[in-house]
């Protein structure tokens, strides 16, 4: 009788610690996949989602792969009725492109539901912004962006750069508030192998500037387009919803950047994001109008050579004339597949929960590997401000700020810009402004096949309902 | 006797059958869903689109079309490029090699390596040498006091460096099909020719190459189909860049069915591209038969 008892209380209590157990790990079983990218935001989280699956029970799968094709892996995945990827990572233009789709999960109720625990009064607005179609969330930023101004300090603080700097310009060598002087600069630190730089002679060329001109994945437009709008242009005709990429600003713009080619490497043709940023990396280009998303690597010495033998500088990037312009900005995010069942959509958002929390921000952060961010309590860190300058520029420019495009035939527009900017900079269109027309005449020619007011909900950037209240 | 051949027939059949099944899923069936889909406004990734039957609207896009035109003039000035130099390099090396010279056999051996490698490796190895800061082409160049080249960077250059690695590739093949050729001429006209004093160049232009011609056309014709469907290697160089420089025939496909969507497109611009393959192919065994005529 008493070895029954015994034998009854020790099922019991198996019972108890197993039903216990369950409880802890709500999402015992579930598997998880994300289609992601090979970068920062999702780079520094894939060594320990083990952590996530100790505390929940899913376990998750990340596989990276470059920037170029991501889209279009996304794309086949979303148009699968069976798809094998719950988790998305989404650049915040392809938001409409998916979202006209009905690709992924709206998370608007999910984040009004868990707004505590995810902080949500803690993310720029902006931020959230990035990542609605027509009022809806579709997406968690995972990483914020903006479009930078990054420099050589050593350089630009030496006293010999500067006084010979001020000879020949007329005025003080600084971080740039014009696109003249940005330009100015940039010709100023253009030098060749051998020659004097910061009072050392130079290992390689230096050049004045890097910037993205390849067409690849439409690399040239993610610099056009900010340097269009920091010229004070618009993508859309607010009147008819069709491309109007042909204005003064427009062709400014495009002119400008060819006015930089002969201050960039002369693979610039070739220049995809990870060949341009490497050159501020390897110390090689003096300044570099370019994302956030890879600033961090600039103050590490593991990732950059400039860490060693130089000095990273961050500033808000010029504008035209230095008229004040909204910050251009971008989100890297993660969203969920609109085919998953409830429980893996569940699973899914109990994942961006914990890989977007402040606590794991401020851990990568702490640890050296700051992704770019979009949590104010981390920007504003005097601390962290310390160890990653950059992140006081994100704050304080973010607050004036303007979403990136957003509109459900983004893929023709990059593709199709990307095509037709790279030709003017190679020489073979002769003019911007042919450039512009061919490029928004083939956006227009399927635009047009759209009723008015379907074009013009498209480029309606309604707010963010997650806001509202 | 009429059983046993009715039962062979039906064995016969049967055995057939799986073939034709597999030819049917994996080649027709794809060819005639391509030729309804070409037919249609179909975007896989805006499936807001109506997917409605545009009779040939997707045809009279693509022929009116100034990128078209223009991936077809790349892809012909390609295949003028790359045939030409493989036909005068493989002749050559066909020639060398079936002396009889020590080292000839390993030659041989090594030579055809490249045209076992995958055109993506090919394409890698190729963008590595291509490579404008690290790559070795630009590296040897420097070591001889020339500055480097944007190879794969710039409009002047970057067609080129396509066809190189192309030529690299494929010139085994004609070498190997030529030198096949040379082995199996008759040696009696050589005779004839040596007795009447003629000097070595005149032996292979009016003897050797008007023996090799038909399987000459032949081995063009086959790297004709083949340099007109190039598409592995310039997606890993240059993905149709720098501006449109590199845009062929197949990349024009890809761009339109998997960066702009349009299935529908993509599937006429294939069908319109088959046309013009078969157009090649019925005047190159034209010219073949012609040939043969004249031989016989």
């Amino acid at each position: 009788m008493g070895r029954m008892r015994t034998l009854a209380y020790a099922v019991a209590l198996c019972m108890a610690t197993a039903g216990a157990a369950m409880a802890e790990k709500p999402f015992e079983g579930v598997e998880l996949k994300m289609l992601g990218i090979g970068d920062t935001s999702v780079t520094r989280l894939a060594p320990i989602v083990g952590e996530f699956e100790a505390l929940t029970g899913a376990k998750v799968q990340i596989d990276m792969f470059p920037y170029p094709g991501l889209v279009d892996k996304i794309i086949i995945e979303a148009s699968s009725d069976s798809p094998s990827y719950q988790l998305l990572w989404v650049d915040s233009p392809w938001v409409g492109m998916l979202g006209e789709a009905g690709a992924l999960v709206d998370l608007t109720d999910l984040a009004r539901r868990d707004a505590a625990d995810i902080k949500l009064d803690d993310i720029i607005p902006i931020q959230l912004q990035e990542n609605t179609w027509q009022g809806q969330l579709l997406a968690f930023p995972a990483s914020g962006m903006t479009w930078l101004n990054q420099y050589r300090a050593d350089l630009f603080e030496n006293p010999g750069e500067q006084a010979a700097f001020k000879a020949k310009y007329g005025y003080d060598l600084a971080a740039p508030t014009t696109w003249d002087q940005y330009r100015d600069i940039a010709e100023f630190f253009t030098r060749k192998k051998g020659e004097n730089a910061g009072g050392k002679p130079l290992e390689n060329d230096l050049y004045g500037a890097s910037q993205s001109y390849s067409r690849v994945q439409g690399a040239i437009t993610h610099d056009y387009f900010p340097f269009m709008r920091s010229f004070g242009g618009d993508y859309w005709d607010p009147q008819t919803g069709l491309c109007a990429m042909t204005g003064e600003p427009h062709i400014k713009a495009a002119e400008y950047m060819k006015s930089l080619i002969p201050f960039n490497p002369p693979d610039y043709l070739g220049l995809m994001w990870d060949i341009q940023s490497g050159y501020m990396e390897r110390g090689e280009a003096a300044q570099a109008a370019y994302w956030s998303v890879r600033s961090v690597r600039l103050t590490n010495p593991a990732e950059a050579r400039l860490a060693e033998i130089g000095k990273a500088g961050f500033a808000a990037n010029p504008t035209d004339g230095g008229k004040p312009e909204p910050t251009y900005t971008g989100a890297l995010s993660f969203a969920i597949n609109a085919k998953v069942s409830d429980k893996e959509k569940e699973a899914a958002w109990a994942f961006i929960k914990w890989s977007t929390s402040e606590d794991l921000m401020r851990r990568f952060a702490t640890e050296g590997n700051g992704v770019s961010q979009f949590r104010k309590a981390i920007l504003a860190d005097p601390d962290l401000q310390q160890k990653y300058p950059y992140y006081k520029v994100l704050l304080d420019s973010q607050a004036n700020a303007k979403r990136r495009i957003f509109h459900p035939f983004y893929q023709d527009v990059e593709e199709t810009f990307g095509v037709e900017l790279n030709k003017f900079m190679a020489g073979e269109t002769a003019t911007a402004a042919e450039a512009l027309t061919t490029a928004c005449n083939a956006v227009n020619s399927r635009l047009k096949m759209f009723p008015v007011e379907t074009r013009l909900r498209w480029i309606n950037d309604v707010p963010a309902k997650v806001l509202a209240d | 006797m009429a059983y046993q051949a009715t039962r062979n027939r039906r064995i016969f059949v049967l055995f057939l059958l799986p073939v034709v099944a597999v030819l049917f899923l994996t080649t027709i069936y794809p060819m005639l869903y391509a030729g309804w889909l070409s037919f249609r406004n179909y975007d896989l990734a805006k499936p807001f689109i109506p997917r409605i039957f545009v009779g040939w609207a997707n045809y009279a896009e693509i022929l009116s079309s100034g990128t078209f035109l223009h991936a077809l003039v790349t892809t012909l000035k390609l295949m003028a490029m790359t045939l030409s130099i493989q036909l005068v390099l493989g002749v050559g090396i066909a020639l060398l090699v079936t002396q009889r010279l020590p080292g000839m056999g390993v030659a041989r051996t090594l030579l055809l390596i490249p045209m076992m490698i995958s055109p993506v490796i090919v394409g890698l190895v190729w963008l590595f040498l291509y490579f404008p800061e690290l790559g070795y082409l630009n590296y040897f160049l420097s070591l001889v006091g020339l500055s480097g080249v944007g190879w794969i960077t710039t409009t002047t250059w970057a067609l080129w460096a396509i066809a190189i690695a192309d030529i690299w590739q494929w010139t085994p093949f004609i070498m190997m099909g030529t030198a096949a050729a040379l082995h199996s001429l008759s040696p009696e006209p050589y005779e004839a020719a040596m007795i009447d004093g003629n000097s070595r160049w005149d032996v292979f232009w009016r003897v050797t190459l008007p023996q090799l011609k038909p399987v000459l056309i032949s081995l063009m014709f086959l790297r004709a189909i083949d340099a007109f469907k190039i598409y592995d290697i310039i997606f890993v160089l240059t993905k149709g860049g720098p501006g449109d420089s590199t845009e062929v025939l197949s990349m024009f496909i890809y761009r339109e069915s998997f960066t702009f969507w349009r299935m529908g497109m993509g599937a006429a611009a294939s069908f319109v591209s088959l046309a013009i393959i078969t157009v090649l192919v019925t005047f190159f065994f034209k010219s073949l038969n012609r040939d043969r005529s004249a031989l016989e």
